[in-house]
């Protein structure tokens, strides 16, 4: 402690700029890290909160994922000696037609029942009305909303308010409001109550319900009441308690926390190049001084202690800053996530609080000073290794060893053969990610010598460029290796990271695209909400024929789509009209023949399946699926397997009376419309807008709209990522920044004879420039190097392990053709600062200078 | 002759806990062609007399002049061009570039000038050459012994023929031997290239050597022998 105090403490007053970058580059892994981890987790608990609050008593859920059911299974329900009341629910969301006020999630309640279930406590309205059921349902247009929300939007009791329906925008009376506290709070507040059967109406849902919420007899435990539910139901519909609903809402995020994961690790890992940069030339510059205190008698262990000790309260105060701006920043990611939510998976979400749990909190605490003191570990050992009869002569110490070279190319050499043998023995998941890790830690082990081996090779042509001010850059460099490659490290890892993302999101494209092409070929889509992907609001069936009658319209598809529990998995099930889809939008499949699997689809002998799940649930052509309904499981075979995007955790598609046969729904959620042909496109979108005018709510979306829609949720997907990418760079920046700092530091006399014989300010900073501008040369060959086989091993897991998606190797050229100028231009603006330093200090002091 | 060094009043103070006056007053001509010897004890200003009349410093108060240009009315740019183009530099410590080459180093005040290549090439032999390194053109500094470092150093600050030449200590880091050596390539050269030299020295023998010997003590001339 007294050698921090004595040694570190003035050491590191001295260099107040270069502690800040180094305490920076951990604020900023860790910031990434809380930020990400506490958004995620906020969004999660919200979701909770929300299904816990408008859980109210009940103990126990029946469901059919979002699929909902028909009314008679809640006479089942009610009819078992365990179950003490059961009520039904709908939910939708809908449009307030409010200003800044977004979405109102309306809750449909039976109010005989549901009030031993759920406290609805009024502040303000006819007492009688809630009192009374009856009066309730006597008043279809009746509602109840929030304090939170009519104070927000300036509503009374008896004001009237416009919501969306399927019918179009009605008016809803508010009978009354909650007080705040219990289920007020569920959907930050944006909550509203109506009647079940109103509900029904208003969202196009028939004659079923979403769920049944059930109260156990106090004679029966929750497990006895489950089990008798699924004895009396059979085993197509889920039984569990409301937080069930939470974990399968985790299920449908697992893709993009494991994104978020990844990404997080990268700014961490490239955090602890900065940290390692700045220790490793701490050590090379205080070597007089550790000399000195060798020579006093500190041991070799007192030394390394000192050095870790440094690194561990670097890690500390980065940590703390981390935490505190991760927490700044998780509410702005926390938004976008739930706009991803609403847009990507069409599940409503409001993360009103951010909050962090102090597990969370610590483990970034630990994480954030672990990861300094790691980094430290290597220049630790080499400070304990210093001579100190050789450190207190002067000399160069930034070089390698050639015993250090040596024994990174063999270890290089090891984890690449490793990498390669790891490829190509396959088999077990654990193989593949212990061949990736392999293969990035040969890259940073090599990455010194190839980033020394590149400068060398350039230095003739920065000296033909500018004789003196670039082979004095490309000769800072070589003397330095290990300041040099510590900054290149970190690049290279951050644009290994950019260009596997990059390299990602172009394959999605490709494939999503390609899908498009074939799969959503109609010339129209009419759908009853805005959004394609909210189905909480459906049409009738009828419908089909009314719009098969618009002039214009040659042929209808219906398309029933509702993510079910699938192997304890939310999964997307499409129902069409298999035979009329395969005459208009034939798809060759992965696996099968397209002719059988659609004449065996259509038959309701078969079932299709995406590839994507087909790979995350390991199935093959031919096995028998079991698909949990209300009215029987589905045994059907998987008669062809299909490239679809309907869904991230995979689609099963079936024919429609498949699914009328197992859910008894019929309603739709989406119209597939092809024109005859001439017919102009506007003059049908107009008619069918006319038919439906006042009547009912209905969207009609283009092809080309659609598929832009789907562009824009894609790009919303990646757009988070693009965030983390935009901090990876900046940390990257601030690893080059540090670099020249330090550089300007030790070549100060260099600099000064320079300016002493002749060299004008301009020259000076161009040299600067030039090494800066090289150091960004290097980052940008070795990292897109590594991003070539970063992206190989990305698309791998991606398949394998997270989305199933199988996409094509392709190398992101246009992104790649921006990351090189932006790359350049970031590194020639970190090197500004350090350039005017270099230009503004004392000549004599710098002549005098060792 | 005309001055082609000329110092009017010049003090410079060091400000800090305690304010240190380097030089006090100091008024000074030395004309064109002359070899002046500075000496003095440590402390004496004689480094800061150097560094002001070389550019690489501002006096406190008074004018320096170099060919009756007026230095303290200079940007830093002019300043720099007033070096490139008047004054070189010899360093006790040489103060080469240690990854450059011999030529390189010798190269680097006419590459700064923006001479072509091949001419920079041309001028560097010619000057290693007539400070017997012919033979050492592609060295790197840290291949060469004392001497011969000097001597580079001695070439670079002949790179653009100055007309003024400034030595701080040339043999200090030297052994007696090859301090004599130099010393004498730096009198031989005046004596062909006719520039003026100033040379801040210790060493009474190096002072005695030269024509002109100011001595300094606590930032002030106290003696100016010409022989």
């Amino acid at each position: 402690m007294i050698l921090l105090r004595l040694i570190s403490w003035p050491y590191f007053r001295k260099h107040v700029l270069r502690t800040i970058l180094t305490v920076a580059g951990i604020v900023l892994g860790v910031a990434v890290f809380v930020g990400m981890h506490t958004a995620n987790q906020s969004v999660l608990f919200a979701f909770s909160r929300t299904v816990d609050r408008i859980a109210g008593k009940t103990e126990i859920q029946v469901t059919a994922g979002e699929a909902g059911f028909a009314e008679d299974i809640l006479e089942k329900v009610q009819s078992a000696a365990s179950v003490r009341v059961a009520v039904p629910v709908i939910e939708a969301v809908v449009d307030t037609n409010i200003a800044g006020e977004g979405h109102l999630l309306v809750l449909g309640v039976d109010m005989t029942g549901d009030r031993s279930l759920r406290d609805y406590d009024l502040d303000s309205g006819s007492e009688e009305v809630i009192d009374d059921p009856l009066v309730f349902l006597a008043q279809p247009d009746s509602i109840i909303l929030t304090r939170q929300f009519a104070e927000k939007s300036g509503l009374a009791v008896n004001d009237r308010i416009r919501l969306g329906t399927v019918e179009g925008d009605r008016q809803f009376t508010i009978r009354g409001i909650m007080k705040t506290g219990g289920i007020t709070s569920a959907f930050g507040g944006n909550l509203a109550i109506m009647d079940v059967y109103a509900a029904q109406r208003m969202f196009g849902r028939g004659r079923t319900f979403d769920r049944i919420d059930v109260g156990v007899n106090p004679g029966a435990t929750i497990a006895e009441c489950e089990r008798e539910l699924t004895a009396l139901l059979g085993a197509g519909l889920q039984i569990e308690p409301p937080s069930g609903r939470g974990q399968q809402f985790e299920a449908m995020l697992a893709a993009y926390s494991m994104m978020v994961g990844i990404s997080s690790l990268f700014a961490l890992f490239i955090g602890m190049f900065i940290i390692y940069n700045s220790f490793a030339i701490a050590v090379t510059q205080r070597r007089s001084e550790i000399g000195i205190l060798r020579a006093l008698g500190a041991t070799r262990a007192q030394i390394r202690w000192l050095f870790l000790g440094e690194s561990a309260v670097t890690g500390l105060i980065g940590s703390i800053g981390g935490l505190a701006f991760g927490m700044l920043i998780a509410r702005g990611i926390a938004a976008s996530i739930g706009t991803l939510l609403s847009d990507v998976y069409g599940v409503a979400q409001r993360a009103d609080e951010v909050s962090s749990s102090p597990a969370l909190l610590a483990a970034a605490l630990g994480i954030g000073i672990a990861t300094s003191i790691v980094a430290a570990m290597i220049p630790a050992r080499n400070a304990a290794r210093v001579d100190p009869v050789q450190a207190l002569q002067k000399g160069k110490y930034q070089v390698l060893s050639t015993g250090e070279y040596r024994l990174r190319a063999i270890l290089a050499a090891i984890g690449g053969a490793g990498a390669i043998a790891c490829l190509a023995v396959g088999g077990s998941r654990v193989v593949f990610y212990t061949g990736y890790v392999m293969a990035i830690v040969a890259a940073l082990l090599i990455s010194p010598m190839l980033a020394v081996a590149l400068a060398r090779a350039m230095r003739p042509v920065l000296k033909w460029l500018r004789p003196v001010e670039g082979a004095l850059a490309a000769d800072s460099l070589l003397q330095s290796p290990r300041r040099t490659s510590a900054s290149v490290a970190a690049l290279m890892l951050s644009l290994a990271l950019v260009v596997a993302f990059a390299g990602m999101a172009r394959a999605s494209y490709d494939s999503i695209i390609d899908w498009m092409e074939t799969a959503l070929n109609p010339d129209l889509f009419v759908s009853p909400s805005q959004s394609i992907v909210v189905r909480t609001i459906r049409f009738p069936r009828s419908m089909e024929a009314e719009l098969a009658a618009v002039p214009g319209v040659e042929r209808v598809q219906a398309v029933r789509d509702a993510r079910i529990v699938f192997r304890k998995t939310p999964v997307m099930v499409v129902a069409v009209d298999v035979a009329s889809v395969a005459q208009t939008a034939r798809r060759q499949p992965v696996a099968g023949d397209a002719d059988d699997m659609y004449a065996r689809t259509s038959a309701g002998q078969g079932l299709m399946v995406s590839d994507n799940l087909a790979q995350l649930q390991h199935l093959s052509l031919g096995q028998v699926l079991e698909v949990p309904a209300p009215y029987g499981v589905i045994r059907l075979p998987i008669a062809g397997i299909v490239v679809d995007y309907s869904d991230q955790q995979g689609t099963i598609l079936m024919d429609s009376r498949v699914f009328q046969q197992y859910w008894h729904d019929d309603t739709v959620n989406i119209f597939r419309l092809y024109l005859k042909p001439g017919v102009p496109m506007p003059d049908v979108r107009r008619s069918i807008l006319e038919r439906y005018a006042g009547d009912r709510q209905v969207f009609v979306l283009t092809n080309a709209e659609l598929k832009a829609y789907i562009l824009k949720v894609t790009d919303q997907w990646f757009g988070l990522t693009s965030v983390q990418i935009a901090v990876a760079v900046l940390v990257a920046i601030l690893g080059i920044v540090n670099t020249l700092t330090v550089s300007i530091t030790d070549r100060r006399r260099e600099l000064g004879v320079l300016q002493a014989v002749g060299g004008l300010r301009g020259q000076i900073r161009r040299t600067i420039w030039i090494e800066a501008l090289s150091i960004g040369v290097l980052g940008l060959v070795l990292g897109l190097g590594l991003g070539a086989i970063n992206l190989y091993y990305i698309l791998q897991i991606i398949h394998e392990d997270i989305a199933g998606m199988r996409l094509e190797y392709a190398f992101p050229v246009t992104v790649v053709a921006a990351l090189v100028p932006t790359i350049l231009a970031s590194a020639f603006i970190a090197a500004i600062w350090p350039a005017e330093s270099a230009v503004h200090g004392s000549l004599v002091e710098a002549l005098e200078y060792e | 002759m005309s001055s082609v060094i000329t110092l009017e009043h010049v003090s410079k103070r060091f400000e800090g806990k305690r304010q240190v006056i380097a030089l006090d007053g100091v008024s000074l001509a030395i004309e064109r062609g002359e070899m002046v010897s500075i000496i003095g004890p440590s402390g004496s200003g004689k480094s800061t007399l150097l560094n002001l009349v070389g550019g690489l410093d501002r006096p406190t108060s008074g004018q320096v002049r170099i060919d009756g240009e007026a230095l303290a009315d200079l940007s830093d740019d002019d300043l720099t061009r007033v070096r490139r183009d008047k004054i070189g530099f010899i360093f006790q410590f040489f103060n080469l570039l240690p990854t450059l080459s011999c030529l390189e180093n010798v190269g680097l005040p006419l590459h700064l000038r923006g001479w072509p290549r091949q001419k920079v090439d041309e001028r560097s032999r010619e000057l290693l050459t007539l400070v017997q390194l012919g033979h050492r053109l592609n060295h790197l500094p840290e291949e060469l012994s004392g001497g011969e470092r000097q001597r580079v150093a001695i070439a670079r600050a002949l790179s653009i023929y100055p007309p003024i030449i400034l030595a701080d200590e040339p043999t200090g880091n030297l052994d007696t031997h090859t301090g004599e050596e130099i010393l004498a390539l730096v009198r031989d050269l005046h004596g062909r290239l006719g520039s003026t030299v100033v040379i801040v020295t210790h060493d009474m023998k190096v002072a005695e050597s030269c024509p002109r010997t100011i001595a300094l003590r606590d930032g002030r001339i106290v003696q100016d022998v010409r022989r």
